[in-house]
């Protein structure tokens, strides 16, 4: 369902992705592993268009875009059947929990206040923060902001979430609440694309772990497939030192 | 070594200078802060030329003393008014314009630019992971502008605009230069005709000090009331 082939992209000198393909499948959970700086976030932002290549085509269902000939309706449509959970949760600050989830609703979705707030209330149960739902993000922990960020992307109702390490700026002891929600986010059968650094996670959710090195796809396969028989060193190594950590 | 008569009857005086004041005051604060927010606006959005002139203006107007503009402003602004109504051909007196509308011009033209920069900085400290979000989820520039960035923007800008609330009054005591009556102005005014000087300022000290801590009341209450949304 979702294509990127060859994509490219340098911020200044620097070259971030250096030619990646990555295909995903309707009810895919694909955690995408690696070193920092290799553009595992960079690549997950390529297809919100957060992040602008400066070659390489993607493709969503029947949405098709060159990205050397940016398309702004191609990039809109795309925008509004995915959804991102970020690393810094995002968070509207002038807002209340329930505003969060429901603005998006109201304001792109053009639903009624009635409707988008049924559905608000229903995903903000989901997360576990319905006592929490008229507190503005100033009087909450990092994990409920994350669960505040993951109700948000719920709402809309998207093809495809997209989850930028969500646990790496939680204090430890709030990891478990917000990876509690994600595994039941992508048990739903909702397609995910998960860049991540909680290896265990990664490979107890994840039908597929594609591995990045140095701004290309350097491994691909079954959670089995990559972390019991490593097939390059790079990966062996990569996965000893992440485990060496935990 | 006060006179409790005289007194009294100064303070009745010059408080009635107190309205006129705080209506100029009331006035240029809106004013000014609409037009500094433009100029922070064209700043943010790095907007090519206009960005350049709003920062020349801004070197000019923060670095000239504010009297210097208020009498450029006394002697050029109904000149040029007047050179622009015969240019379009109406037919009207550009020189009867109250000297208030000159002052009141002047120190808008002067507090816009520290407005400016007041603005620029609540616009720095918006934390820009909220317009990715909006822009993931599909917002429109207006959209994000309209229901995130200007509500949050407003919030961390109204306590120092509420301050600056303070220098606008004091720049009105200017005024005296091109005969608005203020409450400095109606104090010296006062005092020229018994000559009790002292007592006459210290009147307008007393004055000034009940609106400087009525206004900061204001800008506390405000800040504690919105601070829980930023």
């Amino acid at each position: 369902m979702l294509e990127l082939k060859d994509i490219k992209l340098a911020y200044g000198s620097a070259q971030i992705l250096n030619g990646v393909d990555l295909s995903v499948e309707r009810g895919d959970v694909v955690s995408i592993i690696g070193p920092s700086g290799t553009g595992k976030t960079t690549l997950l932002k390529c297809i919100n268009y957060l992040a602008k290549p400066a070659s390489g085509t993607i493709s969503f269902d029947q949405i098709k875009m060159d990205y050397q000939r940016p398309d702004k309706t191609a990039v809109q449509a795309i925008r509004l059947r995915t959804a991102m959970v970020f690393q810094q949760f995002n968070v509207f600050k002038n807002m209340t929990v329930l505003q969060n989830v429901m603005d998006p609703l109201v304001v792109v979705q053009r639903k009624s206040k009635e409707e988008a707030k049924e559905i608000a209330l229903h995903e903000i149960e989901r997360v576990g923060l319905t006592s929490r739902c008229n507190h503005y993000p100033s009087q909450l922990s990092g994990g409920q902001l994350q669960r505040t960020g993951i109700a948000r992307a719920l709402a809309v109702r998207p093809d495809v979430i997209l989850f930028d390490e969500p646990t790496s700026s939680l204090d430890p002891e709030l990891v478990g609440e917000v990876l509690k929600v994600i595994k039941d986010v992508t048990s739903s059968g909702i397609t995910s694309l998960l860049v991540t650094h909680e290896m265990q996670f990664a490979k107890s959710i994840s039908n597929r772990i594609v591995f990045m090195d140095r701004g290309v796809v350097a491994a691909d396969g079954s959670p089995a497939e990559i972390f019991d028989s490593p097939s390059s060193p790079r990966l062996a190594q990569f996965l000893n030192s992440e485990y060496s950590f935990q | 070594m006060f006179e409790t008569d005289i007194l009294l009857q100064d303070t009745r005086e010059i408080l009635g200078a107190v309205p006129v004041t705080l209506g100029m005051a009331l006035l240029i604060f809106p004013l000014s802060a609409i037009v500094g927010s433009l100029f922070a606006l064209v700043e943010y959005r790095r907007v090519p030329v206009l960005r350049e002139l709003v920062m020349v203006y801004k070197v000019i107007l923060k670095g000239v003393p504010m009297v210097v503009v208020i009498f450029l402003s006394y002697f050029g602004l109904p000149a040029a008014l007047q050179f622009l109504y015969s240019a379009l051909g109406i037919d009207a007196n550009a020189h009867l314009m109250p000297n208030w509308i000159i002052l009141v011009i002047a120190i808008t033209g002067c507090v816009a630019a520290f407005q400016a920069e007041i603005i620029k900085g609540a616009l720095n400290a918006f934390d820009t992971g909220q317009s990715d979000a909006a822009y993931s989820l599909g917002y429109t520039g207006s959209q994000l502008f309209r229901r995130v960035l200007f509500p949050q923007v407003a919030l961390t800008a109204i306590p120092d605009l509420t301050t600056s609330m303070m220098v606008i009054m004091k720049a009105l005591s200017l005024g005296f230069a091109i005969e608005v009556i203020d409450i400095f102005a109606q104090s010296q005014l006062t005092a020229a005709l018994n000559y009790y000087y002292l007592e006459a300022f210290v009147i307008a000290v007393v004055i000034y000090m009940v609106i400087a801590y009525i206004v900061t009341q204001i800008a506390d209450r405000l800040e504690q009331a919105l601070r829980i949304r930023t």
